[in-house]
C-alpha cells in the first residue's frame, strides 16, 4: 500500500522506488544521570524508501532529536538495528548528511570554504571541490556570498550554507535536526519553500524531525507522530498532496483535514508530556 | 572522539593526579638520603621537621603575620578601590571615559617597577608594600567591575525601572548582584597577585615577612628555613584563593555559577 | 581633520590631564623635586639613557629572557591543555598540579631556581616559563573543553579523520581561549623578569631602574618605568593586533578587556 500511495501521488519513483533504504528496529534509548535513569527511546521502528521525505512530530522532550542523532552515530543506543541499504549504521559517516538547528557552521571559514571543506576530507582535488560547492551554493542562491563568513551572514542564509555543505558530499539519506528551529517566522516559512524547491530537483531522501505541524505537513510524504517521554511510535499519516508544492496548498480543504489529524494525534502526547513536568 | 569512553572513578582519578607529586617527593627523599644531591636539595623529611619546629618556636608565624599584614592591607584598598571605582565606572560614562585612556595605556605594565621608587617616596617599611601592591590589585578589580557593571543585561534595569525603581535602588539591587559573579572574579585575580607582589617586594628588600626570610635564609645557606617560608607562603596563597571560593559559593548561591571553579 | 583631532583628544583628555597634575605638583614643589621630577627632567633622562646606550641594552637583556620564557611556556603550555582537554590518563595525572598550583605565588621559588639553574639567565627564563605556563595550560584546556559539539560532530558526519578534525576543528575553535591565555600570560613574563632582574642582577631594566633608585637619581629611574610602560603596552597591542589578523571571525578584543 506504501509504494501505491506514493506512486498514486506521482513521486518517489527514483531508481529504487519502494526499495527500503533505511531500516530501524525496535530501537531503544536510555539516559543515566547519576543513579537516574531516563528511558527517551522505547522500541521505535521505521522503515523509509529510497526518495522519501519522511517527517517526525512530537512534543518537546519526546526524543525525536535523540533519534536523529542516533542515527547520525553521534551518540550511542541500547537496542536494537538500524541498517542503511543493508548495512548496519556504525558511528557517524558521510552517507548521512546531518543538517544541524545550530547550522554547525565553523565561523573561521567562508561560506564557499565551508561548503568545500566535506570535499576536502572527502580528498577530492581542489578544483573539483570548488566547482561542486559553487554548483551547490548556485542551487541554494547564495553564489554571491561565496566569500562571506558566517558572521556576516542572517540566520536563513547561514541554513542553507549549511543546507548546501550537507547536499554538496552527497549522502544516501538527509538528517534534518528542527533544522528551522532557530529562525523568525517569516524566514521559516520562506526556507520551507526553498527547501521544497531544492528537494523537487534533488530527490533526497529525508527524515526531518520538527514540531511545527505546518512544516512537516508541507514538505513530507509521511509524517510520523512520537508519544511523550518516552518516545515511541503514535500515528504514522500519508501525505497523499500533489507535488510540486506550492505554498498556497496550506490554504486547501485537504491540507486542513491532514492538520487536524496530525493536529489531534499530537494534542493528547503535548498534554501529557506537559502533565509530566507539573 | 574519547566521548564514549568510560570515566575514570574517583579513586583511580586521585591515584593519578597523585602519582607524579608522590613519585617526585619519593626520588627527592631517596635521592637527598642515599644519592649524592646538591646541598640545598634537603630530604623533604627534613624540611617538614624544620616547618613544624619554627611552627612551635613562633618564628614562622611572626614572619607570616607581616606578610599577611601587608598582602591584606594593599589587597583591602586596591580591592575596595577597584571594585567602587570600576562599578562607578560601568554605570556612568564621564567616569568610564575619564579611567579607559589610563587604565588602557597602564594596565600590560608591570606594577611592580615603581616599588623602587615608592621605597625612596615611602620608605622601606610596610607602607611602601602596600602601596605597590594596591596599585596592582586596582587594576583586575576595577577590569572586572567594570565589565561586570557594562554587561548587565538591560532588560533587568528596563523591568526594574519598569517597576517604578529609583536609580539608587536599580544600582543596589540589580546592577551590584548581576555585577557580582565577575566582580569576584576580579577580586580573586586580585588576591593572586597581592600574595605574588608580597612576595616579590619582599625578597626584593624587607627586614620581615615570608619573603625576607627565604632571601636570609638562602644567604645564610639555612635551606630548611628557606623551604619552611616557601611551604607557608604555598599554603597562604592557596588557603586564601580557597577562602575566595567558598565566599563566591555562598554568594552566587542560587545565580548560575561562573565556568572558573577550582581549577582557576 | 580638526574634527578628528578633537574627538581623539577628548576621548584621551584624562592622560594629558593626569600629566599636567603631576607637572604642576613637581614644578611648584609641593612635592619634593628630587623625588618627583619634573616631565621635562625625565624626557632628558630618557634621552640621555638612549644616548648613551644604556637603555636600550638593559631593555634588550630584559626582553630577551622574558620572550625565551614565554615562548617556551607556549609551546608546553598548549601542549599540555591540549592533551589534558584530550586524554583522560593527563587529565587526572596534572589537574591537581595545575588546579592545586595556580593560586600558588610560584616566585617564592626563585631562591631555588637560583640553586639550581645558576644566577644567570637560565634561573629568570625558566622562573618566566613556570608562571606563564599556568594561565596558557589552563586556558588551552578550557578552549579545547569548550568546544561546540556540534562542529565536532559536523566534522564527523563528513567522515573527516581525528587528525583533520584536531586541526581544523579543534584547535581553530580553541584558538580564542588560547589567545586569552597568552595575553593574561604576557604581563606577567614582563613581571617576573622586572623582579628576578631587582633581587640579584647587574643586567636588566629591572636592574637599571633598582640600581638608579638606590643611587637617588630618580629621573634616571623614572625613565626605566616610562621604558618597561613602553614595551608593556606596545606588546599587548601587537599581541591584540595578532589575535584580531588570526581569529578575525570573532569580533576583536576589547582595548582593556580580557584580564
Amino acid at each position: 500500500m506504501a509504494a501505491g500511495a506514493m506512486r498514486e501521488s506521482g513521486f518517489g519513483t527514483l531508481g529504487g522506488a519502494g526499495g527500503a533504504l533505511l531500516e530501524v528496529r525496535d530501537l531503544e534509548k536510555t539516559f543515566r544521570r547519576g543513579a537516574r535513569t531516563v528511558q527517551a527511546i522505547d522500541r521505535f521502528s521505521l522503515t523509509v524508501s529510497e526518495g522519501e521525505f519522511v517527517a517526525i512530530v512530537g512534543p518537546s522532550g519526546c526524543g525525536k532529536s535523540t533519534f536523529l542523532h542516533i542515527l547520525g552515530g553521534f551518540e550511542p543506543h541500547d537496542g536494537g538495528t538500524m541498517l542503511l541499504n543493508g548495512a548496519p549504521v556504525r558511528g557517524p559517516g558521510p552517507d548521512r548528511g546531518m543538517l544541524f538547528q545550530e547550522f554547525a557552521l565553523y565561523p573561521w571559514r567562508s561560506v564557499i570554504g565551508n561548503v568545500a571543506w566535506a570535499l576536502e576530507v572527502q580528498g577530492k582535488p581542489k578544483a573539483e571541490r570548488i566547482a561542486i560547492a559553487e554548483r551547490y551554493l548556485k542551487l541554494v542562491g547564495l553564489s554571491q556570498f561565496r566569500d562571506a563568513y558566517p558572521a556576516e551572514l542572517s540566520g536563513g542564509m547561514k541554513q542553507r550554507v549549511a543546507l548546501a555543505r550537507v547536499l554538496a558530499f552527497e549522502p544516501r539519506i538527509l538528517l534534518m535536526d528542527e533544522p528551522f528551529g532557530a529562525l523568525d517566522a517569516q524566514t521559516r516559512e520562506l526556507m520551507q519553500e526553498e527547501l521544497n524547491a531544492i528537494w523537487q530537483q534533488t530527490r533526497n531522501t529525508v527524515l526531518f524531525v520538527t514540531h511545527d505541524i505546518d512544516e512537516a505537513i508541507y514538505l513530507a510524504d509521511r509524517v510520523i507522530v512520537f508519544t511523550a517521554r518516552p518516545g515511541r511510535l503514535k500515528d504514522e499519516i500519508r501525505v497523499k498532496l500533489e507535488r510540486p508544492r506550492r505554498i498556497d496548498v496550506k490554504k486547501t480543504a485537504a491540507y486542513m483535514g491532514y492538520r487536524n489529524r496530525v493536529w489531534d494525534s499530537l494534542r493528547e502526547e503535548v498534554l501529557k508530556a506537559r502533565e509530566e513536568f507539573r | 572522539m574519547k566521548a564514549a569512553a568510560a570515566p575514570f572513578s574517583r579513586g583511580r582519578r586521585a591515584a593519578l593526579g597523585l602519582a607524579l607529586p608522590l613519585a617526585a617527593l619519593a626520588a627527592w627523599e631517596l635521592s637527598a638520603r642515599y644519592g649524592t644531591v646538591p646541598d640545598y636539595l634537603i630530604a623533604p623529611s627534613r624540611i617538614l621537621a624544620a616547618t613544624w619546629e619554627m611552627v612551635l618556636s613562633g618564628e614562622l608565624w611572626r614572619h607570616t603575620a607581616d606578610s599577611l599584614l601587608r598582602a591584606i592591607g594593599g589587597y583591602a584598598i586596591g580591592g575596595a578601590a577597584g571594585v567602587a571605582m570600576g562599578l562607578l565606572a560601568g554605570i556612568a560614562r564621564p567616569v568610564e571615559r575619564f579611567y579607559d585612556p589610563i587604565v588602557s595605556l597602564t594596565y600590560p605594565v608591570p606594577k611592580i617597577v615603581v616599588l623602587p621608587i615608592l621605597i625612596a617616596w615611602l620608605g622601606a617599611g610596610d607602607a611602601s608594600k602596600i602601596a605597590v601592591i594596591t596599585a596592582a590589585v586596582f587594576y583586575p578589580t576595577f577590569i572586572n567591575a567594570l565589565y561586570g557593571a557594562k554587561g548587565v543585561n538591560r532588560l533587568f534595569v528596563w523591568s526594574a525601572r519598569n517597576m517604578g525603581a529609583a536609580p539608587l535602588q536599580v544600582f543596589a539591587k540589580v546592577i551590584l548582584p548581576a555585577s557580582l559573579p565577575q566582580v569576584l572574579t576580579g577580586l580573586r585575580i586580585g588576591l593572586a597577585l597581592a600574595f605574588i607582589v608580597t612576595v616579590a617586594a619582599e625578597l626584593q628588600n624587607s627586614r620581615s615577612g615570608l619573603g625576607y626570610l627565604i632571601a636570609d635564609a638562602e644567604n645564610s645557606l639555612r635551606f630548611d628555613l628557606m623551604y619552611a617560608a616557601i611551604i607557608a607562603i604555598g599554603v597562604i596563597g592557596f588557603a586564601g584563593d580557597r577562602v575566595l571560593v567558598a565566599l563566591r559559593r555562598r554568594a552566587l548561591a542560587g545565580q548560575t555559577l561562573g565556568k572558573e571553579g577550582a581549577h582557576g | 581633520m580638526a574634527d578628528a583631532v578633537l574627538r581623539s583628544l577628548a576621548r584621551w583628555y584624562s592622560v594629558p590631564l593626569v600629566l599636567a597634575v603631576w607637572e604642576l605638583l613637581a614644578r611648584t614643589g609641593a612635592v619634593s623635586r628630587r623625588l618627583m621630577p619634573s616631565l621635562v627632567e625625565i624626557a632628558l633622562a630618557v634621552w640621555d639613557a638612549i644616548a648613551s646606550g644604556d637603555l636600550l641594552f638593559h631593555a634588550g637583556i630584559s626582553l630577551g629572557r622574558a620572550f625565551a620564557g614565554y615562548a617556551l611556556a607556549i609551546i608546553f603550555g598548549i601542549l599540555l591543555g591540549v592533551a589534558m582537554a584530550r586524554s583522560r590518563a593527563f587529565d587526572a595525572l596534572f589537574e591537581p598540579i595545575f588546579s592545586f598550583g595556580y593560586p600558588v605565588p610560584k616566585i617564592a621559588l626563585y631562591p631555588i631556581f637560583i640553586f639550581v639553574f645558576g644566577f644567570g639567565n637560565l634561573s629568570k627564563v625558566m622562573m618566566i616559563f613556570l608562571e606563564c605556563l599556568y594561565p596558557i595550560t589552563v586556558n588551552a584546556f578550557y578552549g579545547m573543553r569548550g568546544i561546540d559539539r556540534v562542529h565536532v560532530w559536523a566534522a564527523h558526519n563528513m567522515g573527516a579523520s581525528e587528525r583533520q578534525i584536531f586541526w581544523r576543528v579543534l584547535l581553530p575553535g580553541a584558538a580564542p581561549a588560547i589567545f586569552a591565555g597568552l595575553r593574561i600570560a604576557l604581563p606577567i613574563s614582563l613581571i617576573v623578569v622586572i623582579i628576578t632582574e631587582m633581587i640579584g642582577e647587574s643586567r636588566g631594566l629591572g636592574y637599571f631602574i633598582s640600581y638608579a633608585s638606590a643611587s637617588f637619581e630618580y629621573s634616571t629611574a623614572f625613565a626605566g618605568v616610562a621604558a618597561v610602560a613602553v614595551i608593556g603596552f606596545t606588546l599587548d597591542r601587537a599581541l591584540v593586533w595578532l589575535r584580531n589578523r588570526l581569529i578575525f571571525w570573532e569580533r576583536g578584543a576589547a582595548f582593556i578587556g580580557a584580564a
